[in-house]
């Protein structure tokens, strides 16, 4: 009942939630993925996700605080998060400057998993920041107060990065990468993403999942000829998505699949010829 | 005047020309039997005819005595063609236009009539009028190939062009008749005249290089020509169909141009073992999607697999031959075995090879057997016998699709092991069978279902098992074709003689038509170089530079790839002039030098007193605090925020460095090119000083495959004394060719992060160049064109003009407000940055 009324009128929630028991997020492995993140997690040791856009990364890591019933902390980065953004600023209110915990202090506090999305979109600074974190002195110095808060004994830092997502110019550095338990993911293997298709498009005929997921993993052959990313598992479960609403197969996968990829007509065309190939046509 | 008189005065007529010519006398007597059937009195016009004619002209009669017999037998009558003949008289020197005419006139009459006879006539009446030689030339082709099947409205569309253009551009019927007559059946009649228009103004910027164009002996006209045939051009979508290999095959294959040409039968797709060559033109998008599939099967189900092609050897107890001198190999030597009905085994043998590896497609490709039935459906089905071996083969195609109904003899080639080994043997199977009637060379390329083609069109670099290739999946689609380009041409010259002699196999390097042309000597074919020497037809020979479409607004359309770049550095160096002239404007270089420290873009600064920000400004908060105390409601403007100032801007400066600017100014101060060269290093300098990414290039054309590029100033460049220098040295050269150069430095932009990009083109005229056929709007829309092209990229472009009268011209190109007239040249270097820095602003 709680949850109905708060569905209908959108809640303030604090940022750090536990786990709700019975809301298990779907997760299928793909790999050792989930023991070696809890070994990490039973060393407390700082775990980095690497892998292509749409993948499950952070699905996963959604997952894993499920599973080691830790509250889990998410910030997305972006090019103009600052370190005052995850560490905490002073904030006036009323008479007086107020400090207010950022996201990663609170994280830090009160022991929770901190998922930092796309580290290197931040800026340099707040890599800095992460650093005494990760190591054994887990601590988080808070410049501003002249204070150092040492992490809850449960609290975990993980972050993961897309090699090759424009990081030409940005990448991480290498004294920050090898602060960390790195976890390689990529696109999961054609009878998992089938899974993982039919159960997120909402039980789509099993038919046409396949389809798609021989359109997608076709397709994602053209990643790097003119493709930045390639057709994620995302994309292909929101066209899933669109095909169970009652779109089009065609029309969802141009939707879901080709149109947010790329503006290159030569492109488009090749993968609507892809599309095509498996959906079109079959009875004309 | 009676019968009896007119004879009388037909002796008096020999007898004067008698004693005039003795040659004269002799023809007419020759030819009068023939005419004397028709009676007196005609045969008297008719040698009054051929006297004044003689008189005339000596040539000129002897043609016309000469050549009546077969006149009069054609037609039967005298008096049209030989008023007709008289015409002729009118001109000194008009006996080859005669003589063409006398040759044809009976069969014109015969053929077409006489009204359209006399048409044809008239036409060549004018011609004579404007040119005799074109005249003669007129009347001496053959009026049934002028007319292709058209009859004399034909010949009205042909020449209809010849004459519009005789008279704006003087071009020769000539030249113009022999390559009129092909590219007419390749364009039609509506698109001769482009043509020819195209090929006027490249006569007229030099005749050898017209003349070829107009023999199509030049890639550019026959580019040209295949720009305006119906059709699906691989060669333009071969990105796309690059993609498609990859996506589908997971590799990326080369692709190139193959050797078919317009009259060389059926355009197919073929490959040697490691690259596609795309036809200039196949029928349809379908067509060449399935092309390039069923193509790139071959490679993915091993048809030229070396061991399996051994194997093939083999099974008729031969070896294989030796390797190429490029390690190419072809199995068809094994052909010969079949002798004369090798072609019947050819298409059986491809059909059987074909089925095997297009079912296999068929697990890879979803609906690819569907779409290739559906293709061939809607394919007009062949005649004769190449109709029973097309229909068999779509027939087992459907079969196949349906999944029942399949010929039981090809049942083998379904297996997941087969190989073209088995489709060997199941050929030979079929061979025997008397359903297949026998083929010849000509109905062959009939046979094939569309997007199929001949498996052995050349020799093929033996390959390893599919999985067992080792392919680089990361290089780029250009870099390739480049690469491959490169290849071929040095391949072109390597097939010596030495190596021919030495050769035991002849036949090895047999090039595909040849040996399929000739029915006497099946199987061994002149020794010819095994390299496909003259390229197809959408090959260039200036295949080095960067192509782009040029604008045609006669057409109103772009012609593709007609423009070529050819991007160069400048080899020139001045520094002592670049030294003369940093010089020379010292004062106004300070004097710029102190403006443009307002204009620097400002590092990360701290913007203070903010609403909103990163931290906390003390200064405020405190000044904040105070006030609130003191009873006051001060504004919380108590954050500093850093952020950059955004003046991101970045600018190409492209300088007309065509002949003009090598001229002295109109306003009389000095030649243009010293105040080029000024502004441009003043430009360089302040731009340099404010930090803006900035490049600085100059163009200059001769013909519309020649437009070079160059680069003064790249992007990444540093400004340098060799920069510096290289600006000194500009000079004035050939044309201004502008479209292209704007679109190279559209393309230039690329990979350059800025949010505002400025093209600021820097010229002293009008855009022209040698082959533009002196029609200014030509370039003038083809600016306009390259124009809207950078404003459609998200580049401003710019024009600042020397030409005083500039703004006549350039509010049309590149619409009011984008261009600025300097009527002074003197002002240049000082106005140069101004303009820039006003722009960024």
């Amino acid at each position: 009942m709680k949850n109905l009324i708060n569905r209908l009128r959108g809640v303030e929630q604090d940022a750090v939630q536990k786990p709700v028991a019975g809301q298990e997020p779907f997760y299928v492995a793909q790999g050792n993925e989930i023991e070696l993140f809890e070994a990490a997690y039973r060393k407390r040791l700082p775990v980095m996700l690497k892998g292509p856009t749409g993948c499950g990364k952070t699905r996963f890591v959604e997952y894993m605080a499920y599973r080691l019933t830790r509250p889990l902390v998410s910030v997305a980065c972006h090019e103009d998060l600052t370190s005052s953004d995850l560490v905490g600023r002073y904030l006036l209110e009323g008479d007086e400057t107020v400090w207010y915990d950022g996201p990663l202090t609170r994280a830090v506090k009160e022991g929770a998993i901190c998922y930092l999305d796309e580290i290197v979109e931040a800026r340099t600074d707040t890599t800095v920041v992460i650093h005494p974190l990760t190591d054994h002195r887990r601590v988080l110095p808070l410049e501003k107060k002249s204070q150092m808060i040492e992490a809850h004994e449960d609290f975990m830092l993980v972050i993961s990065y897309n090699p090759g997502y424009q990081t030409v110019l940005k990448d991480l550095k290498p004294s920050t990468k090898q602060r960390f338990i790195a976890l390689q993911f990529d696109y999961p293997s054609e009878a998992i993403e089938r899974q993982i298709v039919a159960k997120e498009s909402g039980g789509l005929d099993a038919e046409i999942v396949d389809k798609l997921v021989a359109a997608g993993r076709k397709a994602r052959a053209l990643k790097d000829h003119g493709l930045e990313e390639a057709t994620s598992t995302r994309a292909l479960t929101y066209a899933g998505t669109l095909i169970q609403a009652g779109v089009d197969p065609i029309e969802a996968c141009r939707a879901a699949m080709i149109h947010p990829l790329t503006d290159d007509p030569e492109l488009v065309e090749a993968i609507e010829e892809i599309v095509r190939a498996h959906f079109g046509t079959a009875d004309e | 005047m009676n019968d009896a008189e007119a004879l009388v005065e037909i002796q008096e007529i020999l007898q004067h020309l008698e004693q005039i010519s003795f040659v004269a006398q002799r023809d007419a007597r020759e030819a009068l039997p023939a005419l004397e059937p028709l009676g007196a009195q005609p045969t008297l016009r008719w040698l009054e005819a051929a006297r004044d004619l003689f008189f005339h002209d000596r040539e000129a009669g002897k043609v016309f005595m000469r050549a009546s017999p077969a006149v009069v037998e054609k037609t039967g009558e005298v008096d049209f063609w030989v008023e007709q003949a008289r015409g002729f008289s009118k001109w000194v020197n008009s006996w080859g236009a005669l003589e063409g005419f006398m040759s044809q006139v009976g069969d014109v009459a015969a053929e077409w009539g006489r009204e359209a006879e006399q048409r044809w006539y008239d036409i060549g009446l004018r011609w004579c009028d404007r040119h005799l030689e074109d005249a003669a030339h007129y009347f001496r082709a053959s009026f049934r190939e002028l007319g292709d099947e058209r009859g004399i409205e034909g010949i009205e569309d042909l020449i209809a062009p010849a004459e519009k253009l005789f008279d704006e551009r003087g071009l020769t019927l000539d030249a113009y008749l022999e390559g009129a007559v092909i590219a007419r059946n390749i364009v039609g009649v509506a698109g001769i005249e482009s043509w020819a228009r195209r090929g006027a103004d490249i006569m007229q910027a030099g005749r050898s290089r017209g003349e070829e164009y107009f023999k199509l002996e030049s890639e550019e006209s026959l580019r040209l020509l295949l720009d305006g045939m119906p059709g699906y051009r691989p060669r333009r979508h071969s990105r796309f169909l690059q993609l498609l290999t990859t996506a589908w095959f997971g590799h990326l294959v080369p692709l190139a141009d193959g050797d078919w040409r317009p009259g060389r039968g059926r355009p197919m797709m073929d490959t040697d073992g490691h690259t596609l060559y795309l036809p200039a033109v196949l029928e349809g998008r379908e067509e060449a999607i399935v092309a390039v599939l069923h193509t790139m099967g071959h490679l993915r189900f091993d048809s030229y697999f070396l061991d399996h092609i051994e194997a093939l050897f083999g099974e008729l107890g031969m070896e294989h031959p030796p390797v190429d001198a490029d390690q190419r190999i072809t199995w068809r030597p094994l052909y010969a075995h079949f002798e004369e009905r090798m072609f019947r085994f050819q298409v059986l043998f491809d059909l059987c090879e074909d089925l095997r590896v297009d079912a296999r497609l068929d697990t890879l490709i979803p609906g690819y057997l569907r779409r290739l039935v559906r293709l061939a459906d809607a394919h007009p089905q062949p005649e004769g016998p190449a109709g029973v071996f097309y229909r068999y083969a779509l027939a087992q195609y459907e079969a196949l699709a349906l999944g029942r109904g399949f010929d039981a003899r090809l049942q083998p080639l379904l297996n997941e092991s087969a190989t073209v080994v088995d489709a060997f043997r199941v050929a030979r199977g079929l061979f025997d069978e008397a359903e297949f009637p026998e083929i010849g060379i000509d109905a062959r390329d009939d046979a094939y279902l569309p997007g199929h083609g001949h498996n052995t069109g050349r020799p093929v670099y033996p390959r390893r098992r599919w999985e067992d290739e080792v392919y680089v999946n990361d290089y780029d689609v250009h870099a390739d074709n480049k690469a491959v380009a490169e290849k071929q041409k040095e391949e072109q010259p390597q097939t010596t003689q030495e190596m021919r002699q030495v050769d035991p196999d002849p036949d090895i390097n047999v090039p595909q038509e040849n040996t399929s042309g000739s029915g006497g000597r099946i199987g061994v074919g002149i020794p010819m170089p095994a390299q496909v020497v003259g390229r197809g037809a959408a090959v260039h020979e200036l295949t080095e530079g960067y192509p782009y479409p040029e604008w045609d607004y006669r057409e109103q359309r772009y012609i593709h790839e007609w423009a070529r770049v050819q991007e160069r550095r400048l080899e020139e160096m001045e520094p002592e002039r670049a030294e003369m002239i940093r010089a020379d404007h010292a004062g106004a270089l300070k004097r710029l030098r102190r403006a443009l420290e307002m204009q620097r873009p400002s590092r990360m600064a701290p913007l203070r007193r903010q609403l909103e920000g990163d931290e906390l400004d003390m200064e405020a908060a405190v000044g904040f605090v105070a006030e609130k105390k003191a009873g006051l409601s001060p504004k919380p403007f108590i954050y500093r925020h850093r952020t950059r100032q955004h003046r991101d801007t970045a600018v190409l400066l492209l300088a007309d460095m065509s002949t003009s600017i090598m001229a002295s100014h109109a306003g009389g101060q000095g030649k243009l090119v010293d105040h080029l060269r000024a502004g441009l290093m003043m430009f360089a300098e302040a731009i340099n000083d404010v930090g803006d990414p900035n490049a600085i290039c100059g163009f200059a054309s001769k013909n519309h495959d020649n437009v070079n590029y160059y680069v003064l100033k790249d992007f990444d460049e540093t400004m340098s004394p060799d920069v510096r220098a290289r600006i000194a040295a500009v000079s004035g050269r050939l044309a201004s060719r502008m479209g292209a150069a704007i679109r190279h430095s559209i393309e230039r932009f690329n990979g350059v992060s800025a949010h505002h990009r400025l093209l600021l083109l820097l010229t002293d005229g009008r855009p022209a160049d040698y082959d533009d056929g002196g029609d200014t709007r030509y370039l003038h829309e083809d600016t306009r064109m390259a124009m809207k092209e950078a404003v459609d990229r998200g580049i401003h472009p710019f024009c600042v003009t020397l030409d005083p009268s500039g703004s006549e011209y350039l509010p049309a190109i590149f619409g009011p407000g984008h261009y600025t007239v300097i009527d002074q040249a003197a002002d240049l270097p000082a106005r140069l940055p101004e303009i820039y820095l006003r722009l960024r602003r």
